[in-house]
């Protein structure tokens, strides 16, 4: 009977023991829904991609992070120095780093990963490094082909996440998507495009940087990272519990979600913009008097007040308000004129019929009018469509994937018009979306300019110090705003919301959005 | 005129009274929506955006504050004139396909039945949404995609009754007597297999109705501004929790056709007491 009951208890024990550790191991299991912008994104591979997710930042390490006030500080790299004329940086890494392969990091990554970027297109983030000389095994020296005070603020994006030289090499092409390896705070375990990540936990992970309280290893075991475009079915999902958190919170619903018990809705500073790009190569388009029309013929005032309650900032230049590059004479910036818009379509031949319409030659000025699906991007695209025809611009909406609409601008097709959105903090965007070496995609306006291009190379190559940076890049972005290449639309906050009773999220964000360094501080409840 | 009156006679059971009364109000809607809508379907208000169902706007105003019964009203035109072009190519097509399988047999006959059989063996769905991965979005599209989808169970159908047809009496003695291969199909068999294709027809276009829905509320069908009522649904779930309305009565308004479209179907089929026939296939 003795035996029994000892038996018995011991069983009970064991039956609790193993429940709470099986709990435990739920509790820490955490799903969240990426933002909007980022469904899609078709690999993990940071040094080709040219879309990535936020996931990028949890599976690879960078070697400095940006503070929500644009300050540097060191996560791979710990001390960093530059020589007064900007041509030498010098960096100390961290040490005991490893890989999630095993394989270690030291100065030799660093000097097998920067020349990678040559060819590929993400090339300007490192074409101003000449040579990567190992001084020690945690020593590297860039010498510079000219200086480039955007140095460590290339180094701080996603794109510069580094991969393991071991796995990148092994798994060619298909890195990025078979599988794809960092020293970051999380393992990535499958990826499925355009539907779901999931990462596990690097128990190993000791490289937390200043702008984390955690150094260790995540709180969050496994994180699943699912890619809703649907804006209800990613509030419901959440509302009902089958995600926990949402990276991003559509106006919509913001109200809907703070009335919520139970949820915690939280909006910060907006990195976003929505524009409109003009394809200058197809008529009539090719007519700079047709591309200034169809850019003050978008209502800035009118989206802001009424798709979003007010919440976020008309856009009327191609950089978000916070950059100082974005400060430009105040005669450039691109504001609806309606008047103006109608104006410039009678001087350029476009008449208008009793209904409105317009024609030349016989030629009735229908455009194409590019989206991609998702509620946000379908309805801005039918207000801009609505817009258009007051001036009497027709457009036919054409919605694309998420996930194959960039294949589609890299064919450079006849796309006329298209309603897009960057996130991004730096000028160099410009030079992204605008370089003549980059026509179809991302250079979607297909613009080639003699004087944009040298405006365009001296502001990427020719600035010596940050504020001369910022002059040859206000120059080039004053330059773009005269060639009416795009129309600014729209600068939305950034808003993010998760589930009260299942995480606890930092308070303050150490960064311009809510990456690497609060995931590792994200407590699970 | 027979026809008329056999038509008369369906309405004039219960069954077929409501569902030919909500038929002709839809079919009415779709031909006169520019002068029965009270509002352009396409004029934005933003300000007045979802706005709940009142007297200016009986089903309120949809997120960019465009008065829903007028849309949900041209809505109507959209999708019938999708489902039935769509099917009445179908119907062609598979009427056509299907005598000459069945009539000359063979070789030919072998490889309609084996295509057939294979697109019959997926969803409509499927294929629609195959095609139009291949031939692009729009309504000219959709069209040609959910007839591609139909015609499997047109040509079957009508193949089953020209076999059943070929071997009867009539049919032997004008081959017989000399008829040729186009006279014995359009004159004697094909207008004896028409009625169950017919009524077929019928009720494929409910369920074409319901395909065009799906497909526009995947944004693969008539683009905007140009309502349908799978599109107004598919915008209507954004606003779900704030402007239910939006989602609602587009959802009310498939529903309730599909629905007369059916019930009348089946008045047909019990008038003409061709449910047997129906099922050869």
């Amino acid at each position: 009977m003795k035996i029994f009951a000892r038996r018995l208890l011991a069983g009970a024990l064991l039956s609790s023991t193993f429940l709470m550790s099986g709990f435990a191991a739920v509790a820490q299991d955490v799903t969240m829904v990426l933002p909007a912008r980022e469904v899609g994104a078709p690999t993990y591979d940071p040094i080709r991609g040219t879309k990535l997710n936020v996931a990028t930042t949890l599976i690879y390490d960078r070697m400095m992070l940006q503070d929500a006030d644009q300050s540097f500080h060191g996560q791979l790299a710990t001390e960093w120095s530059v020589t007064e004329d900007g041509m030498e940086w010098v960096f100390k890494l961290r040490p005991g780093v490893s890989f999630h392969d095993g394989e270690p990091f030291n100065a030799a990554t660093i000097a097998w990963w920067i020349p990678k970027f040559a060819g590929t297109e993400n090339a300007f983030m490192t074409e101003a490094i000449a040579s990567v000389e190992i001084i020690d095994d945690l020593t590297v020296k860039f010498t510079m082909k000219n200086p480039d005070p955007n140095l460590l603020s290339n180094m701080a994006t996603t794109f510069m996440g580094v991969p393991s030289p071991k796995a990148y090499d092994a798994m060619g092409d298909g890195y990025g998507v078979t599988g794809a390896v960092g020293t970051g705070p999380f393992k990535l375990e499958s990826f499925t495009v355009g539907q779901e990540t999931v990462l596990v936990r690097n128990d190993a992970y000791t490289s937390g940087s200043a702008l984390s309280e955690n150094k260790g290893p995540a709180h969050i075991a496994r994180l699943t990272f699912r890619e809703i475009a649907d804006d209800s079915t990613a509030f419901l999902e959440l509302k009902t519990g089958g995600v926990d958190m949402l990276l991003s919170v559509p106006a919509d619903f913001r109200t809907t979600m703070e009335a919520e018990a139970g949820l915690t809705v939280v909006t910060m500073p907006g990195r976003e913009l929505f524009y409109m790009p003009i394809n200058t190569t197809v008529a009539p388009f090719d007519d700079i008097k047709v591309r200034q029309a169809a850019a003050l013929a978008v209502n800035q005032p009118e989206i802001l007040a009424n798709l979003y309650g007010g919440i976020g900032a008309v856009a009327d230049t191609f950089l978000t308000a916070a950059l100082l590059e974005g400060k430009v004479k105040d005669e450039l910036r691109i504001s609806y004129d309606p008047d103006r818009a109608k104006a410039l379509l009678d001087e350029a031949g476009w008449v208008a019929a009793a209904d409105g319409t317009r024609s030349k030659d016989g030629t009735p000025m229908t455009v194409k009018l590019w989206t991609q699906n998702g509620t946000e991007f379908r309805r801005i695209t039918e207000v801009i469509q609505a817009q258009l025809a007051a001036v009497g611009i027709t457009a036919e909406i054409t919605v694309l994937d998420p996930a194959s609409i960039n294949d589609e601008y890299k064919k450079m097709t006849e796309h006329q018009l298209a309603v897009r959105s960057y996130s991004y903090e730096n000028a160099d965007i410009l030079d992204w979306f605008f370089s003549a070496e980059r026509l179809g995609y991302p250079n979607v306006s297909m613009w080639t300019d003699a004087v944009a291009e040298e405006l365009r190379i001296k502001a990427m190559t020719g600035s010596r110090t940050w504020d001369e940076r910022v002059v040859n890049f206000t120059a080039y972005h004053e330059y773009v705003l005269t060639q009416f290449v795009f129309a600014p639309i729209y600068q939305p906050v950034q808003s993010y919301a998760f589930t009260t009773d299942a995480l606890m999220v930092p308070e303050v964000i150490r960064s311009t959005r809510v990456q690497s360094q609060t995931f590792l501080d994200i407590m699970v409840k | 005129m027979s026809a008329l009156r056999f038509l008369w006679g369906v309405a004039r059971t219960p069954r077929g009274a409501v569902s030919a009364a909500v038929l002709v109000l839809v079919i009415l809607c779709a031909l006169f929506a520019p002068w029965l809508a009270p509002y352009d379907y396409a004029i934005q208000n933003l300000p007045g955006a979802n706005t709940s169902p009142n007297a200016a706007h009986w089903m309120g105003t949809d997120e960019f504050g465009r008065d829903l019964m007028s849309r949900i009203i041209h809505g109507a035109r959209t999708s019938l004139s999708v489902a039935i072009t769509a099917i009445g190519i179908s119907v062609v097509a598979g009427m056509t396909l299907g005598a000459m399988a069945g009539y000359f047999g063979g070789i030919f006959d072998r490889v309609v039945t084996a295509v057939v059989d294979l697109t019959w063996s997926f969803p409509e769905i499927l294929i629609a949404l195959l095609l139009i991965a291949i031939i692009g979005t729009g309504t000219e599209s959709i069209i040609i995609a959910i007839a591609i989808a139909y015609l499997a169970q047109f040509t079957r159908l009508t193949r089953a009754q020209v076999m059943a047809l070929r071997s009867e009496t009539y049919v032997e003695a004008t081959v017989n007597l000399g008829a040729g291969h186009a006279h014995v199909i359009f004159r004697h068999l094909l207008p004896n297999a028409i009625t169950p294709v017919i009524v077929a027809g019928m009720l494929a276009t409910g369920d074409a109705i319901i395909l065009e829905a799906t497909l526009g509320f995947f944004g693969l069908g008539a683009q905007p501004p140009t309502p349908s009522w799978g599109a107004m649904m598919s915008s209507g779930t954004a606003q779900i929790f704030i402007a239910p309305w939006i989602i609602l009565f587009p959802g009310a308004a498939i529903a309730v056709t599909v629905i007369a479209i059916n019930l009348f179907g089946d008045a047909l089929i019990d008038a003409l007491d061709i449910r047997n026939r129906l099922r050869e296939v």
